[in-house]
């Protein structure tokens, strides 16, 4: 076993600031009513002397306009299980672990080219998160965690692969780094015991007798000696991210930042659970129960961050928002299982296919979908209805449909114009026309009760351009102009 | 380190004033043999923005290039259609060999939308030709589109009056159509290579060029006044 464990240092604090982080001095609070405490503390806030457990009044009388934020426990601990669902790419075994999450390496390692990489990319992929986190690897999840904590205090550790070297490597680490309850530890430094040897040093009956079993226990987990089955977290089967933003924003380019943060998210959540979304929604919150809703829908199941924002950049550029944008709210609630697509050097008919199907959607993002059309030809002899449009986005990738009709071609009519009019135009002067070709009878449509009865002709004016014109026989009768030989 | 004539004549980009390019530029075939040995390289050039400059409607100005559009679209890319006059005939395109279910027609409602749209259609990669009919005099917006058709490397026709004539293009290739004579009277005055002093004139209109049904059910008619 082999396992990775992210730390996030100050975690109330970077849920408060992950769609951007605040100039202006912010505090945490915990703690009763009457005599709230700073639990954390942003960098601002610190310059101005404010340190974590002073009282809140204390902290007001030090830095002027500070911002104080009442710690909830229930947004962190949401925070740490959607991570935990983003973690589910890099292995099955993902699960929610004190201030942090821990991920079971091992199985997954040969898949991502060794643990240099993975951790890297692990780093990588918090940091687009809008997180930050430490990261500490050992053989069992408590090692891991401490070697974590190690690097969030600022201490050197290097990780550890197996369980030969554990001992020496978290030799020198201080023991206030376990999360142990506060009389034990105040207890051991009575003793004396401060560091890891020391406490690895002692016997292991006196240490159950005097501390209790559970730290016997824990440190049996810690060294491997005792097994520490942990149960994986599972993600419910939709993706839900609420982020508040730091501050106002006026226009839409101020959401495009926090918005890649949730779509980077849910990304990583898919990839897990090897599942795509074809139809997102995301709320921009005005504040005052004012919110506008804008829908994204694909052809396929998709889950590349950088698509669907391109997408999603397009439609709210379109966008009248009546007040500015607090906060964001990004809902996909049907996950559809995803088409890998693999890359190629050389692109194929595969990646033509893709690039079409991009192509019609980002169009269609920025357009309104009945302005892209496809055109098809109809069953029918009425030139009206012989040749049509459809609108080319529901088709999606079948378009067995249009195959079909080409199939019709060898009676097809000879002559036909490259443009027809929407509707006939009424001639009133067909004097300045003289006919080449025709008349060609086109009579239809008897059952449907737009029966037409006209006989067209090919003709040209002085300055040589060619129209399909005819002489309709019944209804409104006359002459009309109904194609160009553009 | 001089380099003769004859040597710098070979560097790609360079031609003599007095002959066509020859360079490896991709070009897809007109189907028609006598205009395409007047474009450089032997056909309409792709990966660039070229210009058809005509007037009247109706000369055939599309259908001219109904050979070369039915090529684009064989290695299953898109031909789009932005801001066409009309809706594309359906019948009168599958008549030519162009693909239908690869054609796309785009209707944008307004004038920066419809710049877009060819920008993003060219630039995708995902369009063997885009034929577009726009508004926009603006050179800048012309030298952006000549951008998108080199990273697209699509076929990509610019529509316009022939009062741009007067004005400068970014374009690589101008064709200024006209009727003469029951013809298509074609005149090139800009091309990689010295402009074309006789106009060629080309049979298209009636029926697409590649059409291979029969004309028996159409009798001509000609010139007969109808009173």
């Amino acid at each position: 076993m082999l396992w990775i464990a992210l730390e996030l240092p100050a975690l109330p604090l970077q849920v408060a600031q992950r769609a951007g982080a605040s100039r202006e001095p912010l505090v945490i609070s915990e703690g009763p009513e009457q005599r709230p405490i700073v639990v954390c503390a942003n960098e601002a806030a610190q310059s101005t002397g404010v340190r974590e457990g002073q009282a809140v009044a204390a902290a007001k009388a030090l830095a002027i306009n500070l911002r104080v934020l009442a710690r909830d426990p229930a947004v962190e601990r949401e925070a740490l299980e959607r991570l935990a669902a983003w973690g589910g790419q890099f292995t099955p075994m993902s699960c929610v672990d004190g201030q942090g999450i821990s991920l079971e390496i091992e199985a997954t390692l040969k898949l991502f080219s060794g643990h240099a990489r993975l951790s890297s990319a692990i780093r990588t992929g918090i940091r687009d998160l809008g997180f930050q986190a430490t990261l500490g690897i050992a053989p069992t999840p408590l090692a891991a965690r401490l070697f974590a904590r190690a690097e969030a205090n600022g201490l050197q550790v290097r990780g550890c692969l197996d369980l030969a070297t554990l001992r020496e490597r978290m030799a020198e680490l201080p023991l206030f780094l376990l999360d142990w309850p506060g009389k034990t530890l105040a207890h051991l430094t009575d003793l004396g015991v401060v560091r890891m040897r020391d406490m690895l040093d002692l016997p292991a009956e006196g240490v159950s007798r005097r501390f209790g079993p559970e730290i016997a226990i824990y440190l049996g987990r810690l060294m491997g000696t005792i097994a520490d089955p942990r149960v994986p977290y599972s993600p419910p089967p939709r993706f839900r991210a609420r982020l508040e933003l730091p501050a106002e924003a006026d226009g839409v380019d101020a959401l495009l930042f926090p918005l890649r943060r949730m779509l980077v998210e849910m990304e990583g959540t898919l990839r897990g659970r090897g599942a795509g979304v074809q139809q997102l929604v995301l709320w921009l919150e005005h504040g005052r129960k004012l919110r506008t809703r804008m829908d994204l829908e694909f052809a396929t199941p998709e889950r590349e961050s950088d698509f669907i924002l391109s997408i999603a950049r397009e439609k709210l550029g379109r966008l009248a928002l009546p007040a500015a944008t607090i906060a964001l709210d990004l809902r996909a609630d049907a996950l559809l299982s995803y088409v890998a697509r693999e890359s190629t050097w050389l692109p194929g008919a595969k990646e033509q296919a893709i690039g079409r199907e991009r192509l019609v959607q980002r169009l269609c993002a920025r357009l309104g979908r009945d302005r892209i059309f496809g055109i098809v030809i109809g069953d029918d002899h009425r030139p009206e209805r012989q040749g049509g449009s459809h609108a080319i986005f529901d088709r999606g990738r079948d378009n067995a449909g249009t195959r079909d009709s080409a199939g019709k071609l060898p009676c097809l009519a000879p002559g036909r114009p490259v443009w027809l009019l929407n509707r006939p135009r009424k001639l009133v002067n067909q004097d300045n026309f003289c006919l080449i070709a025709g008349p060609e009878r086109i009579e239809s449509g008897w059952w449907d009760g737009t029966e037409v009865r006209r006989d067209y002709y090919l003709a040209a004016n002085a300055r040589g351009e060619t129209f399909w014109i005819f002489r309709e026989h019944r209804g409104e009768q006359g002459w009309y102009m109904h194609g160009v030989f553009a | 380190m001089k380099a003769s004539v004859a040597q710098l004549a070979q560097l790609p980009g360079v031609w003599r004033g007095g002959e066509l390019e020859h360079a490896a530029q991709p070009v897809v075939s007109t189907g028609h043999a006598i205009l395409d040995r007047e474009l450089p390289g032997g056909g309409w050039p792709t990966g660039t923005l070229t210009e058809v400059l005509h007037d009247a409607a109706g000369i055939g100005e599309v259908s001219f290039l109904a050979g070369a559009l039915a090529r684009a679209s064989a290695g299953d890319r898109l031909i789009a259609w932005i801001s066409p006059p009309h809706l594309p005939y359906a019948p009168a395109l599958a008549a030519a060999g162009i693909s239908l279910d690869r054609c796309l027609v785009v209707r944008p409602a307004n004038r920066d939308d419809s710049l877009w749209a060819a920008e993003q259609a060219l630039r995708s990669g995902a369009c063997g030709a885009v034929l577009f009919w726009l508004p926009s005099d603006e050179y800048a917006w012309l030298r952006r589109l000549q951008m998108a058709a080199e990273a697209g490397r699509a076929m990509a026709v610019l529509f316009r009056s022939t009062a741009a004539q007067r004005l400068s293009t970014p374009a690589h290739l101008r064709v200024v159509l006209s009727r003469e004579e029951g013809a298509l009277e074609v005149r090139i005055p800009k091309r990689r290579g010295p402009p074309l002093d006789c106009p060629i004139r080309l049979q298209v209109g009636r029926s697409l060029p590649l059409a291979s049904a029969s004309t028996t059910n159409i009798r001509p008619r000609a010139l007969v006044a109808v009173g």
